[in-house]
């Protein structure tokens, strides 16, 4: 078969995937959530509420849309498109299967054999945020404008670690090739896995992934509470799906991810080895793959309906003062590793220090914050104390 | 100076003030409760609620108390008395005064039109124990439903103040209502055949301290409380009555007198009271018109003025004089000074005259005795020229003209066809023009109308500016007796009309929005008998334009 | 002042220590919440439709006008409700009472209650001195037009005829056992305020705003939850 029809099909499958996939994922978390609050969940679609992502989607195609007169036409129109394509094209490099051990008529990658696989994905990711700052813009509204704004400073921002954090796999690897990556992992064993070697890179990759993908919580973007619905306030029916096809897409994109790069892709010892050979080894290899990516997603929305959202200031400074220095010295550690051809388990003790380093520095750093460099007043029926505080409780009391 | 002490709190009254102790304590701030004393009629001291504790300070120091309370209203002061008001006996009085006056009144304040401002609320609130200890059935006498055509009785909420027996005893003269029986029995009741219908019947339902005279015309219509209140001045008769416009909603509920020593004392007649209703008449003009062989062209205001405009201009252009206007006794002062001038900017050869002013035969004195002769002192007077500002109207057109062209003499120049453009300005909702009067407007180019309610010349008119009644305008008006008074807006004019100044202030191309106070001062700089516009009393009682002149019709 | 001292609760920034720097506990125990709830299943969702709500028995839903024991309208049209109404959502017209009313001075001509404007506070039935106006347990309110929800007297009359009945909407008035002040035909003879005690009650209470309980018909509506 041509190399043409088979990166068509295999385009073709993947697009087509996607929205279902999304769909359903949308259910999922609707119902994970549900159950997280002891709540029933969507449960009048069908059994169990199977269909409701169907009647979800059939209602955004069929929904009247909305396109404000004060907003900017094209850009309006333009935003969503360019949310979802560039989520979906970052895809292409993905290897969602044992792409070697693919039959014949199949292939599990897109775009086979890209060196500069890593790289790509963040390129086009991080193109994601023009969808959201030109979608925020084009809208004319004061709180879309507001929610963009805080997006592109957002994932800029966040980029870096984003980056910093492979840095080292690819310094350990010696390639920025996913499937080399991945194979390289699947070669040595579980003991191989990036995970082991790059814990702290692995949580920096994660977090900053979560808000590359305006996740909770770091979903400061659309944040309901101060800014009615953030940068698709003005947005409805198919082009609003558009816009959470794509943050859908991207969860999906950052779980390919981690689980590749940091959990050995499609291995599990004793059940996929490369060197597996019996029937529809394939088949297997695909659904452990798709088994931690699940897992991966799984936990994402665990995490959403967890953790509450960050104020802006403390997202800002997460990514400044603790993942962007962490992320150095972590890249700083795997060059020393490498360059005096250290044993690997240096990196692993490397990692948890780098870690507890930070929590105590942190730690101190905030104590001190705190007390301020004075001392606090002993007891409250004495007047003395400082700020405004002192002030009410002086006129209060005395 | 003779000094008063109330509550300790030194007072001058002036030397030749015949005050009593309500009215010495009311220079202090203190209040004292009454209800039968009203300051223009009689004395009763019937109703017991101003009793306070009076006393002498003798030349050596020394404080004589009069050993028992004496009415507040009955006790004239003079330099040296001492009044306690606040004292734990006066209080005690007032409860058991309060008590009293309740124990037959049937606490239906919910279903009461006088709630929220009735005096029994008032006090029983601010002065009353709160509870009673009467035991038995009250006594309820039966509502008498016809007083007067405009009147209603529930005689169950009357305390027998008498206010209203006096005032048509002491005011209208007509003496129509009385107290029958005695004791528990007393009512207030009419003879036989005898209503309240007198031209100041309706006075009584305001000084009736409680809720038992009711108007018939505002009966259950709002609740007081929800009402708002705008000072004007009626502008029924030449009078020029200080009144209380209340409104809600763009809608007007009542009129009320404004006390004004200066204009007519404490009361109105009931040719006022009543008749504004014109102000929500279903054939007032609500828009503008620009009109062509008598059909509408154009019905927004931008192009009716600049086209209105655009004719005078154009009739001045033919010659000089060829311009008239006719201003209305019912504009406002500011309202004739912006007219006249502009049309004198215009053509300072144009007429201008004063429209029609209706009149009666004679001005109407109160109180008459059971004959209808008048009896001296006049309390009240109705004034025959039945239109608010005459004078003011005239003071401003000899500014301009020296003297004022009789509206004949402007008709008659009209039917010999002197004008090409004659700008007329209504105002009198029974009628300023008769069919006769406007036929000799027929032939003439331009004639443009400022007015709120239809009228013969409206035929011959080509355009129509609607404007505004006197509760949605502001502005002075000059009573007979050279008081002006400010009339303030009160409610919104109707669908597209607009108040008079608004219209007149576009018309000659001001730019912004109206400000009486500036057309006020410009006034007073520019004519000399009315200088005393910018007096900033004439947002309150208002300011006599001639100061030497005796405030006329200050009675009561 | 000394009162003021007490409820005022000083509340300190806590100490950040090593773990909670790290945010690792907090993210466990919080992963392990949320999983307790997910594995364990319960819920507390009522299937609406299917299943009536259990409501409180002080429910505010949609208004009744409600009727005297001669089926006329309890309402006198004061217009306190309206007067008390945050949403401005009653209009009463009034007019003297028909004349085989002898009892009765004042009624509401017309009476309308605009069930969408309302806000379903409850301050309507607070002002009215003859409860006449009460909000009963009907919360499933529809309508397919404006208007239809615009309520007059006469659909509010007959929210009273369907509720006059149910146990549970004459809770808080108390019907049948109402207060003095509700007769209106006994106003005349003992108004309101001679209903109170022979002392005086202002003095009596020791709080502002606290009815002591054992007195009036407060308690009538409680006796009946």
């Amino acid at each position: 078969m041509s190399e043409l029809l088979i990166t068509l099909l295999t385009i073709g499958l993947v697009v087509a995937a996607i929205p279902g996939v999304c769909n359903y994922l949308i259910l999922l978390e609707r119902k994970m959530a549900a159950w997280m609050q002891d709540r029933v969940g969507p449960n009048r679609v069908g059994p169990y509420g199977l269909f409701q992502p169907l009647a979800d989607g059939l209602k955004l195609l069929l929904k009247e849309e909305v396109i404000p007169k004060h907003v900017d036409r094209t850009l309006f129109v333009l935003a969503p498109m360019i949310s979802v394509f560039t989520t979906i094209l970052a895809l292409a490099v993905v290897p969602f299967g044992p792409v070697e051990d693919a039959p014949s008529w199949l292939r599990f990658i897109i775009a086979p054999g890209i060196d500069i696989g890593l790289v790509f994905i963040f390129a086009i990711t991080s193109l994601a945020v023009y969808g959201i700052i030109l979608g925020g813009w084009s809208s004319n509204n004061k709180y879309s404008a507001l929610g963009s704004m805080r997006a592109s400073a957002q994932v800029v921002s966040y980029e870096i670690p984003l980056g910093m954090s492979v840095v080292g796999i690819a310094l350990l690897s010696g390639t920025l090739n996913l499937e080399n990556i991945l194979t390289q992992q699947a070669q040595g064993g579980i003991l191989a896995w990036n995970i082991w070697v790059q814990p702290l890179a692995c949580l920096l990759f994660f977090t900053s992934s979560l808000a590359e993908a305006n996740r909770l919580p770091f979903d400061l973007a659309e944040c309901e509470q101060e800014l009615v619905g953030g940068w698709h306030t003005e947005y409805s029916a198919l082009k609003w799906a558009l816009f959470f096809l794509g943050e859908y897409t991207h969860v999906i994109t950052i779980s390919f991810l981690t689980s590749i790069v940091f959990f050995g892709g499609w291995h599990f010892p004793g059940i996929a080895e490369p060197d597996s050979a019996y029937m529809f080894a394939w088949l297997v290899k695909l659904l452990v793959l798709l088994t931690k990516v699940f897992i991966c997603i799984l936990l994402i929305m665990m995490l959403r309906w967890t953790i509450p959202r960050f104020r802006f200031d403390q997202l800002m400074e997460l990514a400044w003062k603790v993942m962007i220095p962490l992320g150095l010295v972590n890249v700083v550690m795997v060059m020393f590793v490498q360059q005096f051809q250290l044993s690997r388990l240096w990196l692993v003790a490397g990692s948890v220090s780098i870690f507890a380093a930070w929590g105590f520095l942190s730690a101190t750093a905030k104590r001190a914050h705190l007390s301020g460099g004075k001392k606090r007043p002993a007891t409250h029926t004495t007047g003395h104390g400082h700020g405004a505080h002192a002030a009410g409780h002086g006129a209060g009391g005395h | 100076m003779p000094t008063v002490l109330v509550n300790n709190q030194p007072v001058e009254i002036g030397s030749d003030e015949r005050l009593n102790c309500i009215q010495a304590a009311a220079k202090a701030g203190v209040e004292i409760p009454a209800y039968c004393w009203h300051p223009s009629l009689s004395v009763v001291a019937s109703c017991r609620m101003c009793l306070v504790e009076v006393g002498d300070k003798k030349p050596d120091g020394t404080v004589q108390m009069q050993p028992k309370l004496v009415p507040g209203c009955q006790t004239p002061v003079k330099d040296g008395t001492v009044i306690i008001s606040d004292s734990q006996k006066v209080q005690e009085a007032r409860k058991a005064t309060l008590e009293y006056l309740l124990l037959n009144h049937p606490l239906d304040c919910p279903t009461c039109d006088q709630a929220g401002e009735c005096y029994l609320q008032d006090y029983s609130f601010r002065y009353g124990r709160g509870y009673s200890r009467l035991q038995e059935e009250k006594n309820i006498k039966p509502d008498k439903d016809y007083i007067g055509d405009q009147i209603t009785l529930f005689t169950d909420r009357c305390i027998m103040c008498t206010r209203c027996v006096r005032f048509t005893r002491e005011i209208s003269g007509s003496a129509e209502l009385h107290v029958v029986s005695r004791g528990s029995h007393e009512e207030i009741d009419i003879f036989p055949g005898h209503p309240v219908n007198n031209k100041l019947a309706g006075n009584v339902v305001d000084i009736c301290p409680v809720g038992a005279l009711c108007s018939k015309d505002f009966l259950y219509q709002q609740r007081v409380w929800w009402l708002k209140s705008a000072d004007s001045v009626c502008p029924g008769c030449s009078t020029g009555c200080s009144i209380k416009v209340d409104q809600n909603e763009d809608q007007v509920f009542r009129l009320q007198p404004r006390p004004n020593p200066l204009a007519q004392g404490h009361f109105m007649c009931d040719e006022g009271r009543f008749g504004w209703k014109y102000v929500h008449s279903e054939n007032r003009l609500t828009t503008p018109e620009h009109r062509s062989n008598g059909q509408a062209i154009a019905r927004d205001w931008d192009t009716v003025l600049t086209s209105a405009r655009a004719a005078l201009r154009k009739a001045a252009q033919s010659g000089p004089g060829r311009i008239a206007a006719v201003l209305s006794p019912w504009m406002t002062v500011e309202e004739a000074w912006l007219l006249a001038s502009f049309v004198k900017a215009i053509d300072p050869k144009a007429t201008l005259s004063i429209g029609n002013t209706r009149t009666t035969a004679l001005d109407d004195h109160y109180p008459k005795d059971v004959k209808g002769r008048v009896v001296e002192p006049v309390k009240f007077t109705i004034r025959a020229e039945k239109a608010p500002n005459r004078r003011g109207v005239e003071s401003v057109i000899q500014h301009f003209d020296g003297d004022v062209t009789p509206f004949d003499e402007t008709l008659r120049l009209a039917t010999e066809g002197r004008f090409k453009a004659v700008y007329l300005v209504g105002g009198d909702p029974e009628g300023w023009i008769s069919d006769l009067q406007a036929e000799a407007f027929s032939a003439t180019d331009t004639v443009i109308i400022q007015d709120f309610l239809p009228s013969p010349v409206l035929k011959h008119a080509t355009h129509v500016l609607a404007s505004g009644t006197f509760v949605e305008r502001e502005g002075v008006f000059v009573n007979h007796g050279g008081l002006a008074q400010l009339i303030r807006k009160s409610i919104r004019t109707p669908n597209d009309s607009r108040p008079d100044q608004r219209i007149l202030w576009d018309l000659s191309e001001r730019r912004g929005l109206y400000h009486g106070e500036t057309v006020r001062s410009e006034i007073a700089m520019a004519v000399d008998s009315l200088r005393e516009l910018t007096n900033p009393l004439l947002a309150e009682n208002g300011v006599m334009l001639n100061r030497s002149a005796e405030p006329a019709g200050v009675t009561a | 002042m000394a009162k003021r001292e007490k409820s005022v609760m000083y509340v300190e920034e806590p100490e950040i220590g090593f773990w909670e720097a790290t945010f690792v506990p907090a993210i466990v125990e919080g992963l392990r919440t949320t999983m307790k709830h997910l594995v364990s299943r319960e819920t507390v969702t009522e299937q609406y439709p299917e299943q009536k709500p259990d409501l409180p028995l002080h429910y505010r839903g949609v208004h009744r006008l409600n009727r005297d024991e001669k089926d006329r309208v309890k309402c006198v049209a004061c217009m306190l409700c309206a007067t008390a109404c945050p949403a401005h959502c009653i209009t009463i017209e009034a007019a003297p009472a028909p004349k085989d009313w002898p009892d009765r001075d004042k009624f509401p001509q017309t009476f309308e209650l605009d069930e969408l404007r309302c806000i379903y506070c409850g301050m309507c039935e607070e002002a009215c001195p003859v409860d006449a106006i009460e909000l009963t347990h009907i919360y499933d309110l529809t309508g397919q037009t404006r208007d239809e929800l615009l309520y007059t007297k006469d659909k509010l009359l007959n929210v009273f005829d369907k509720t006059r009945d149910n146990p549970r909407d004459p809770v808080r008035t108390g019907r049948g056992v109402l207060g003095p002040a509700s007769e209106f035909q006994a106003l005349p003879t003992l108004g309101p305020a001679t209903q109170v005690a022979t002392s005086d009650r202002s003095a009596k209470i020791g709080t502002a705003g606290v009815i002591e309980s054992g007195t009036g018909n407060v308690t009538d509506g409680g006796a009946r939850s």
